[in-house]
């Protein structure tokens, strides 16, 4: 079955037997407003469904449906006549639903009679919106016997209809967690029997036992992922329960909370999920309790009176990091030694000799807590030793950081338990050491030859790496290993952690393998260079290292910012400063380049391009690089070496051959006059000298049309809100597949929340039907900070009716389209981004982007 | 194990016992001094192999063992006391132990029998241990020729934490 009408089965289902058992409610109390809401969200979501999936019968009863509801939910009396028609039309969507599961197609047959008699029904009401009579609205037909009408499938569904509520059974059970435990338990087991059979055979040449051999490794392997993702669920399961407990601490403490979700789509071990519920409810406690301030004293500190406590997940090199943040009045350095020499935890003379941050961990200790007034919201005696035991349990960490007045920040580092993950098998002097792959870039040998990459620079180390300078520190220096330096050279194992690249280096990498990563026990979880155990195909045991514990270990943890709301990454101006390569091709002025767009210079011998197939190609590493001749070139072409310049583009490579590298300078990107001809943006004055700045795109596209399409062509980045997956998951690969750039949000809230930490976007598409805050609402919001440059903002509606258009204009949106018109949404967003004139922006854009 | 082959001396010491610490003791040895463990702590003992060391752990720990498929935890019993470390060529015994849910090997130089203590032979400590011993330490007891310390499992392995 296609893969998008299964999603939408699968999550109509879901939507739809929740709603059956809300009309049994609606029945008795047709008045509830939110079951009429959900009811209404919960049709218009199925016709909009429908519309692009190309269900007409589907969408043509929901949208009667959603019309009738429409008029319950603006306020009008239900009939019993109308609540009978609605429930006779969930009943019939139902049965088409089910159809659809079996057959993958609507089932032939008409509603007519049902939406006939919807429509007469809605026509006959008295609402002061009501429609101008319709010609069908005085069919006798519809009048007289809606109810038995629609009640009764037409014939041809008649037959199946009894049997359909057995047919669409949702193609899931219910396992317990033991089960799926121990099911995990044994594919661990199962996995590292495996690498040590595997490890018994390297040495022998037995093709009998080798084939075999390889294909139950490769069962296994697929067996452990199939498990692994049986057990992951997304992270919003546990935020779910959340604004409940913050709407509940807010009447309890009678302080103003707002509460900010990010990331819920994180996946994480579902047993996980569980285990870390408790300290999360704890934090938030203690968040709204200690943290945040009462609503005087904030407004008397200049805060808005509305504390903002924000719980965001992140999936971060083999970990998810859950931080919650509040902009609250930090933590008491004083409060807390005092509180440490009351009760006897440190003697006057300990406490003087440490730092605030080493005072403040006090906080860990137990029975510890620094509100005068026990409160039934966070001193009960359960304090931040438990959470902290609670994390430690699953071999996580937990940290925080806090600024006196600003807020404080606290972050649960989480592994991935029992995930199996490659590991590089690193070794220095005597000891290995499991090198997780998922964040190793690359290893680069640094013997006799090229050992000058790696320099001390005021007792640290430094590599070079092209044009990048990187921290790197020896693993035997990091480790305290009396180790001695390896006479046969060593390795700069390079990584990255979130936006951070640093290296290490050690002797040898030996080996690759799968390992069980097991959480090491309380004794040993402090250190946050390892993350982890486990016991290798030899039967050997290795400690894993932790990249971000490194990379924390080495100072380089990003500069923190515990201020809610504030933005944290400023946005470069396009002014900025770019570092530019000037060079000579061909006839007139100098050329310019981007700097950033430059993966390497390349030296090459005119004998070795060669011409094939009408482009010039050079034998690179194995693979045929194609080279562009930015302008024939008047000089003889024989003598010497000629520079190429390699651009990298989504993995592919290309190279530009030029005359003369002339020089590397710093300037601005100010074009003066806009290019005339291809492949040149323009002319600008660098040392007053004209320049012709190149349009990389422009050779990329010829080079390497592809690739291109695949990386450099997404130069617009675009924000699509929407509050169903469903939509977020088709809509994102239309826009995608047409050259954007698309970051998802699934809430105005979270929408928000990507500003306010600093991401920047060229265009927002937003659904207008949202629950807590509409599409309207959220545009409302953008437009009205002035502190952000204003951007074009498209509103996503079932139809992009007069009405919707209208409301959309007034809230500072530019356009309106249909939810499931691709057509018409790829073209508003061409016209409102790829406008014809050069501004700045958009050239920085172009050859900043994410080619660089 | 065979039975017993130190007897306690009979009760006629203090009257009110200082905690109900009788029953089955497992007796090991560090640098020469006898020390007992609660039989019902072990789990097994083991001859030490392969251990992995771990860079930055605190120093009583020698580093992480595979015990059939299991990583347990080495902790070297003479480190703990401050005692001097064995000569590296000497063999080690290790005891099993389960503490907190995570898995331990004490490492010993020997290990002996296991015996029976009754609550009279119980004496308090002696005030004058070294404070450090003190603290891993939950009770004394007489025996004929000397003194028996019975080791305080969660002090043995709670280790100072950095936060």
């Amino acid at each position: 079955m296609d893969e998008l009408l299964n999603d939408f089965l699968v999550e109509t289902a879901e939507h739809i037997d929740a709603a059956g058992l809300q009309l049994v409610v609606f029945e008795r109390d047709p008045s509830d407003k939110s079951i009429i809401a959900s009811i209404f969200r919960l049709l218009h979501t199925i016709k909009g469904t429908c519309g692009f999936l190309g269900l007409n019968r589907l969408e043509h009863i929901a949208h009667a449906a959603e019309a009738l509801i429409g008029r319950l939910r603006d306020g009008e009396p239900a009939t019993p006549d109308m609540v009978t028609l609605i429930l006779a039309a969930v009943d019939r969507i139902k049965f088409i639903l089910s159809e659809l599961e079996t057959h993958a197609k609507e089932p032939d047959g008409d509603d007519g009679d049902l939406i006939v008699a919807m429509q007469a029904s809605l026509a006959k009401a008295p609402g002061p919106a009501s429609e101008p009579p319709r010609a069908d609205f005085s069919q006798p037909i519809a009048r007289s016997e809606p109810t038995s009408m629609a009640l009764e499938p037409s014939a041809t569904d008649g037959a199946s209809a009894p049997t359909s509520a057995q047919r669409r059974r949702p193609e899931s059970i219910r396992v317990t967690v033991g089960a799926l435990e121990r099911i995990m338990i044994l594919v661990s087991e199962l996995v590292l029997t495996r690498n040590q059979l595997l490890e018994l055979t390297r040495r022998q040449e037995d093709d009998v036992v080798k084939a075999p051999l390889q294909r139950l490794s490769a069962l296994t392997t697929d067996l452990q992922d199939a498990v692994m993702r049986a057990r992951m669920q997304p992270v919003s399961r546990l935020f779910a329960s959340l604004p409940r407990l913050v709407r509940e601490l807010s009447v309890e403490l009678k302080k103003k909370l707002h509460l900010v979700t990010e990331g819920g789509d994180t996946e994480l071990d579902r047993q996980l999920i569980e285990i870390i519920r408790d300290p999360l409810t704890h934090m938030l406690r203690n968040c709204a309790d200690h943290g945040i301030e009462s609503p005087e004293i904030r407004l008397a500190a200049g805060k808005p009176e509305e504390g903002t406590i924000r719980v965001s997940a992140a999936h971060e090199a083999g970990y998810i990091t859950i931080s919650i943040t509040d902009d609250g009045r930090g933590l008491d350095v004083e409060q807390i030694r005092a509180k440490a020499l009351a009760k006897r935890i440190a003697t006057a003379s300990e406490l003087a000799k440490l730092t605030d941050d080493e005072v403040c961990r006090f906080i860990f200790m137990p029975s510890f807590t620094t509100a005068t007034t026990v409160t039934s919201i966070s001193g009960r005696g359960v304090g931040m030793d438990v959470v902290r035991d609670n994390i430690e349990s699953i071999g996580g960490s937990i940290s925080f950081a806090t600024t006196a007045g600003k807020g404080t920040r606290f972050s649960f580092k989480i592994p991935l338990t029992l995930a199996i993950a490659p590991a590089l098998i690193v070794e220095t002097g005597q000891h290995r050491f499991a090198l997780p792959q998922h964040s190793v870039v690359e290893a680069l040998g640094l013997d006799a030859d090229t050992k000058h990459l790696v320099e001390r620079v005021q007792g640290s180390l430094i590599l070079r790496l092209r044009d990048e300078v990187l921290p790197v520190v020896d693993l035997r220096e990091l480790l305290n290993l009396d180790a001695a330096a390896s006479p046969n050279g060593m390795l700069a194992v390079v990584m990255r952690v979130g936006t951070l690249a640093f290296g290490i280096l050690v002797d040898a990498v030996s080996d690759v393998q799968e390992i069980v990563v097991k959480p090491l026990g309380a004794s040993l979880a402090h250190l946050e260079v390892f993350s982890g155990h486990t016991i290798l195909g030899d039967g050997s045991v290795v400690l894993i290292l932790d990249p971000t514990g490194i990379a924390t270990s080495l100072g380089l943890e990003q500069a923190s910012d515990y201020s809610v709301g504030r933005t944290i990454e400023p946005f470069r101006p396009a002014e900025e400063n770019a570092r530019l390569i000037l060079f000579r091709a061909g006839r007139g002025a100098l050329k310019a380049l981007p700097l950033s767009v430059i993966t390497r210079i390349e030296s090459v011998a005119p004998g070795a391009i060669e011409y094939s197939d009408g482009i010039h190609v050079l034998q690179h590493k194995g693979q045929l690089m194609p080279l562009m001749q930015i302008e024939e070139s008047d000089r003889p072409q024989s003598h010497g070496n000629r520079p190429i310049l390699v651009l990298d583009i989504g993995g592919e490579s290309m190279g530009l051959i030029v005359d003369e590298i002339a020089d590397i300078v710093e300037g601005c990107l100010d074009i003066q006059i806009a290019g005339a001809s291809p492949g040149v943006i323009g002319s600008t004055r660098i040392r007053d000298m004209v320049v012709e700045v190149l349009d990389v795109a422009y050779f990329m596209r010829l080079a390497r049309p592809n690739a291109f399409a695949r990386g450099f062509a997404k130069r617009f980045k675009v924000l699509l809100v929407d509050d169903k997956p469903f939509f977020r998951d088709m809509l994102s690969p239309v826009l995608t597949a047409a050259g954007y750039q698309v970051t998802t949000a699934a809430s105005g809230m979270e929408a928000l929340s990507l500003f306010e930490r600093g991401a920047r976007f060229h265009a927002v598409v937003t659904d207008t039907d949202m629950p807590d805050m509409n599409g309207y609402d959220l545009a409302r919001t953008l437009t009205g900070d002035l502190r952000r440059a204003p951007i074009p903002i498209l509103a996503l509606a079932a139809h992009a009716a007069p009405a919707v258009l209208q409301a959309a204009a007034a809230s500072g949106m530019c356009g309106a389209v249909g939810k499931f018109d691709r057509v018409a949404l790829l073209d508003a967003l061409g016209k409102i981004l790829d406008a014809p004139e050069l501004n700045k922006h958009d050239l920085e854009s172009r050859i900043l982007g994410d080619a660089a | 194990m065979s039975q017993s082959s130190l007897y306690p001396i009979a009760a006629s010491a203090p009257a009110a016992p200082l905690h109900a610490m009788a029953g089955h003791f497992f007796t090991v040895f560090a640098s020469g001094e006898m020390f007992g463990i609660p039989v019902d702590s072990i789990q097994t003992v083991f001859q030490m192999e392969a251990v992995t060391p771990v860079p930055l752990g605190p120093q009583e720990i020698l580093g992480l063992v595979n015990l059939r498929g299991k990583i347990v935890t080495a902790v070297s019993l003479r480190r703990r006391l401050q005692l001097p470390d064995s000569n590296p060529g000497d063999k080690t015994l290790a005891v099993g132990i389960e503490h907190k849910g995570e898995s331990f090997a004490l490492v010993v130089d020997e290990v002996g029998d296991v015996i029976i203590l009754d609550a009279p032979t119980q004496i308090p400590l002696p005030p004058h241990l070294q404070p450090q011993r003190a603290r891993l330490t939950t009770a004394v007891y007489r025996l004929e020729q000397s003194i028996l310390p019975i080791l305080d499992m969660n002090a043995i392995f709670d280790f100072l934490r950095r936060g």
